[in-house]
């Protein structure tokens, strides 16, 4: 069940209804079976995984619980308070149990992740080695389907597991909230990733309907079918048109896809994410932001800070810091700033965390060594841009560059869009070689003729597509600029007249509904970001 | 305390840090400052600041952060 489905709509109208008529301390059973129903939807086959998942991380955690219960009364149980040594010695051996529990359930759930997602990959990797060689394929092929959502619940659930581990709150001690938690249907299939204590006391609570929170919910949703259907859907025609066929599109048209690219992916996903944020809010539930208009960013490092916001803080929280400030990584910092440099030996174990977490994160978008370039690439652009970050400021103080202005903050933000740009074309063709000869036909041929003649009109989109497609891209611009501003943009409608408030609800719905991407030949119906 | 201040001048000299108590929330030190920061402060004051200590209230003032200090120089 699709978020672009009718299904979804009447789903979603259906659980509300029956929602806010249950007693309030019955309402989060309510949203617990319509996750599980929306689950069943996209197939009876991923369940067992989901309840994999939600059983040990709930078992984890009861038993990190006990462990540190156990620590805590041995720490009280004398009479008389026991000698720091004996105290010290009781903290190792809690630690120690406490560190086999978490590596466990993080090594079956990772592990789980891993395997449905790499398997494939693996084996077809192997098998290319082996054909090289002149030996037949060996390594089976399960054909194995992605469970819908399977990373953004399994990272949901080890943030917990972690947290629990390092007492930043207590368990949750009942097994079906727990489950709520971690499938919650708004945000299930492609994220945000919620935080346990900002989410789950949201999901308990009793909930009362609210008329101008679900108003807004419905606009936030609005505004998400808009960018997911009018543009990034559109743009996708044109995309897939170059992309497909990039050997017959050199030149201009390659590069003229990429920032389309860009701009479908950034709508296709936080379009994705409008949705399941509006359709939580009518709920009485606030997910977190995912996104804060990413193409504003001055740095690379700002941008993925503005870009799947909570897979970063997940990645910081979670791998960063516990890498960053490893004992090993800090020894080696020490002993470079000795022998080295003393701001690279201070940089160091910060600079190898970052390469490790764009690894990681190149890794996690799929199975295939371009995701992996990719990870790469940012990693040394974050890398390089710290490093350099003295020089660059030297640079332009002996060079007089006003930095205060609006000239010089555009040229950070199209110079951080280009850079970004450049790592869509490692992402967004087939493999890396193709991504290498798309880069190479973009400089090689010059055909700015293009633009004039008429010829991107024959991409899957006429004139008319064309020219709508760039009249809804401008009205994301005006909306995310006045947003940048710090302009509350729903708040500003509430305080209109009724009249126009619903004049300006009804024109989005009639947007969506007329110049959304519909027909044959085109799934509307598939998120970029559901197949990570 | 003035270790810490002078710690912190050195890493983000153009902080005003004696009327700033976001210094995280208000996104003034980022990842990678408490990073460098807490590779320092263990050195400075030769203590143990663990992953879970990591949590912006720990660091979003220097008042805080001096508890925290204090309260890690405490413990075992």
């Amino acid at each position: 069940m699709p978020f672009t489905s009718f299904a979804f709509i009447l789903f979603l109208a259906i659980v509300v209804t029956v929602y806010y008529v249950t007693p309030k301390r019955w309402q989060w059973v309510i949203l617990l079976v319509a996750s599980y129903v929306f689950y069943l939807f996209a197939g009876a086959r991923f369940v067992p995984y989901l309840v994999f998942t939600t059983l040990t991380t709930y078992g984890a955690a009861i038993r990190l619980d006990r462990i540190n219960k156990q620590y805590n009364a041995q720490l009280q149980s004398p009479a008389h308070e026991l000698p720091r040594e004996d105290r010290k010695v009781l903290k190792i051996a809690a630690e120690r149990r406490k560190k086999r529990v978490l590596t466990l359930v993080l090594l079956l759930n990772f592990g789980l992740l891993a395997f449905v997602k790499y398997f494939n990959f693996i084996g077809d990797n192997i098998n290319a080695l082996l054909a090289d060689l002149g030996a037949g394929a060996a390594a089976p092929q399960l054909g194995l389907l992605l469970p819908l959502g399977i990373s953004f619940y399994t990272f949901q659930s080890m943030g917990y597991i972690i947290d629990v581990y390092r007492g930043k709150y207590e368990p949750e001690r009942n097994p079906a909230k727990l489950a709520l938690f971690i499938s919650f249907f708004p945000q299930m299939v492609q994220g945000p990733i919620g935080r346990y204590d900002a989410l789950a006391p949201q999901l308990a609570a009793p909930h009362s309907f609210d008329y101008e929170r679900a108003k807004q919910g419905i606009q936030l949703i609005i505004w998400g079918y808009f960018k997911k259907l009018v543009i990034a859907d559109r743009a996708a025609i044109f995309v897939d048109q170059v992309i497909t066929y990039y050997t017959a599109y050199t030149g201009l048209y390659i590069p003229i896809a990429i920032i389309l690219y860009a701009v479908q992916i950034y709508t296709d996903f936080s379009g994705g994410i409008d949705i399941a944020t509006g359709a939580a809010q009518i709920l009485g539930i606030d997910l977190a932001a995912n996104f804060r208009r990413p193409y504003f960013a001055q740095t690379i490092a700002e941008y993925w800070r503005r870009w799947h916001i909570t897979l970063g803080a997940w990645m910081r929280d979670y791998l960063y810091y516990p890498l960053a400030l490893s004992k090993g990584l800090a020894r080696i910092g020490k002993w470079l700033r000795k022998k080295v440099n003393n701001r690279f030996g201070v940089l160091f174990p910060a600079l190898m965390a970052e390469a490790v977490v764009f690894l990681v994160i190149g890794i996690w978008h799929g199975p295939a060594w371009k995701y992996i370039a990719y990870g790469i690439y940012y990693g040394l652009l974050i890398v390089l841009g710290m490093l350099l970050q003295p020089l660059s400021e030297k640079a332009t103080a002996a060079l007089h560059i006003k930095t205060d202005c609006f000239s010089w903050r555009l040229w950070r933000v199209l110079r951080t869009f280009a850079l970004t740009c450049f790592g869509r074309y490692l992402t967004r063709a087939p493999n890396l070689g193709d991504s290498y000869q798309m880069m190479k036909l973009t400089v090689t041929e010059f055909n700015p003729g293009i633009l004039l003649d008429g010829s991107l009109y024959t991409l899957g989109l006429d004139a008319k597509n064309i020219r709508l497609l760039f009249a809804a891209i401008l009205v994301l611009l005006v909306v995310s600029i006045l947003q940048e501003k710090g302009y509350h943009i729903r708040e500003k409608l509430q305080e209109q007249n009724l009249v126009f408030q619903w004049a300006i609800m009804l024109a989005g719905i009639f947007a969506v509904l007329i110049f959304g991407t519909y027909g044959s030949g085109y799934d509307a119906t598939k998120f970029i970001y559901e197949l990570f | 305390m003035d270790k810490l201040l002078e710690i912190l001048h050195e890493l983000r000299p153009e902080l005003d840090y004696a009327h700033n108590d976001s210094l995280i929330d208000g996104g003034h030190l980022d990842s990678f400052d408490i990073v460098t920061l807490v590779g320092e402060l263990n050195d400075a004051f030769d203590i143990e600041i663990g992953v879970e200590d990591l949590i912006p209230e720990n660091f979003n003032s220097v008042a805080a952060m001096w508890s925290l200090i204090q309260r890690l120089r405490e413990q075992v």
